[in-house]
């Protein structure tokens, strides 16, 4: 499984598809922080909404990164279908953790406001739910549960768009609900939860599906 | 699913996709050795292929291989930006297996460091071919001599001796093979006054059917055309040529 997940990264980064989402990260996240942001908890909810958008669309690269036929000759040699969709959502899921991690220091290194280490902790564990759950979104509406990119956009970015105004009725709302009103909720471990079981709803959606 | 050492077993495989026809019908096959699949364009070959290799599931019926099966497609990508040595240690540490010496056996003559899509296509098929035969048990080959010159086309004949594979070969290469004619067992029935399409295609036998204009066309295995005749007649249909 490693060797796969080896292969499977160094064909996204060869690719290069993953730079359009990582500029737009690092763009926006550089606006976000570039005057004081407000208070710790409260800062960091600008950076984990964008983190959810982000990772859907990372995660759509990673799925994608392969075209049909090379999956089919990478799904021979792995043994199987789930072995291969496993292995991208790895992928997916270590790079939005990274994402994650940059989303929660950013703010450490250029809000005026200090930053203790439980708010930063709480800021990562927040950041960390937000990426999942964009990965899990990128990779159940992405190849090979959808077949063509173009309904895999389009899917991607209705559901994205839907989520924010539902508010609360969201785990993504749930968390940014919390960070909103600075306060430390279990509802983010919920969303956690879901992202995770998002994650893998998408993995075996994608095996049943081929 | 688990095999033993060498063989495929496809054990009354059919399949469509999605409401579509049926592509193969009942098919039974033991791949043990050189097989090669012969067939017009459309029978299924390709399909047969990727049912043996484990990257589509049959419909109906039962698949059996082995662990280790290397597959090459019909057409390798063209889009590649990984080198050909990237690519290939990457594949054959997936499959905890070394490259060996099957590039310069098979002349590889293009850069191994420059990305792949720089590859003439002989060459990348020469690739796709090396990181196939990384596979220990079993080979699963769609028109593998695309794009070879003569000498290497002689030579992956050479590398398949001794080894099983099912291959789908429309130029003759493997003179000694076993050779599955996957369109070659038909028998062609055409309807019309055909009422449903559903009730032809449930029928026993029944390969595939397809609408040509006002009339239907139905494949079917011979030793149940008889079968098949008669219940077509039961349901109302007209028989316009049986061949």
């Amino acid at each position: 499984m490693i060797s796969l997940v080896r292969y499977l990264a160094a064909d996204v980064f060869r690719g290069q598809r993953f730079l359009a989402p990582l500029l737009v990260f690092l763009g926006v996240l550089g606006m976000l922080f570039s005057s004081d942001a407000g208070q710790p908890l409260e800062a960091y909810s600008g950076s984990a909404a964008l983190l959810y958008p982000v990772t859907a669309w990372m995660a759509v690269v990673v799925a994608t990164s392969e075209d049909v036929v090379r999956r089919e000759i990478t799904v021979v040699s792995a043994g199987g279908w789930s072995r291969v969709l496993t292995a991208a959502a790895l992928v997916a899921v270590s790079i939005a953790l990274v994402m994650a991690l940059v989303a929660a220091v950013w703010p450490v290194v250029t809000n005026p406001h200090p930053y203790t280490a439980g708010q930063f902790f709480v800021g990562l564990g927040a950041h960390t739910v937000c990426a999942l759950l964009g990965v899990g979104v990128g990779l159940m509406f992405a190849r090979p549960v959808f077949d063509s990119i173009g309904r895999t956009v389009l899917a991607v970015f209705s559901v994205v768009v839907l989520t924010y105004p539902l508010g609360r009725a969201t785990p993504l709302g749930w968390v940014l609900d919390a960070l909103g009103h600075n306060q430390v909720s279990l509802s983010v471990l919920w969303a956690g939860v879901v992202g995770v079981a998002l994650v893998a709803a998408a993995v075996v959606v994608g095996v049943r599906r081929t | 699913m688990d095999g033993y050492l060498g063989v495929v077993h496809l054990d009354q495989v059919s399949k469509r996709y999605g409401r579509g026809p049926w592509v193969l019908r009942d098919l039974t096959l033991e791949v043990s050795g050189l097989v090669v699949l012969t067939g017009a364009n459309g029978t299924g070959k390709s399909t047969l292929l990727k049912i043996a290799a484990g990257i589509l599931k049959p419909t109906t019926g039962r698949v059996v291989r082995p662990a280790s099966v290397g597959y090459v497609p019909e057409r390798f990508p063209s889009d590649v930006k990984m080198s050909a040595s990237s690519y290939l240690a990457h594949m054959g540490r997936i499959r905890a297996a070394a490259a060996g010496d099957v590039l310069e056996r098979l002349g590889f003559a293009g850069s191994l460091t420059a990305p792949m899509s720089q590859l003439s296509k002989g060459n990348a098929q020469k690739v796709a071919l090396a990181q196939a035969l990384l596979a220990s048990d079993v080979l699963v080959l769609d028109e593998p001599w695309t794009g070879l010159d003569p000498e290497a086309a002689r030579e992956l004949v050479s590398l398949l001796q001794g080894r099983t594979a099912l291959v789908s070969d429309h130029e003759g290469h493997l003179a000694g093979a076993t050779r599955v004619d996957l369109a070659g067992g038909h028998v062609t029935i055409e309807l019309s006054r055909v009422v449903g399409l559903d009730a032809l295609e449930a029928l026993e036998g029944v390969r595939s059917v397809s609408s040509r204009g006002s009339s239907v066309q139905v494949l079917v295995a011979p030793d149940r055309s008889d079968h098949v005749l008669a219940e077509a007649l039961r349901l109302g249909c007209s028989v316009r040529s049986v061949r």
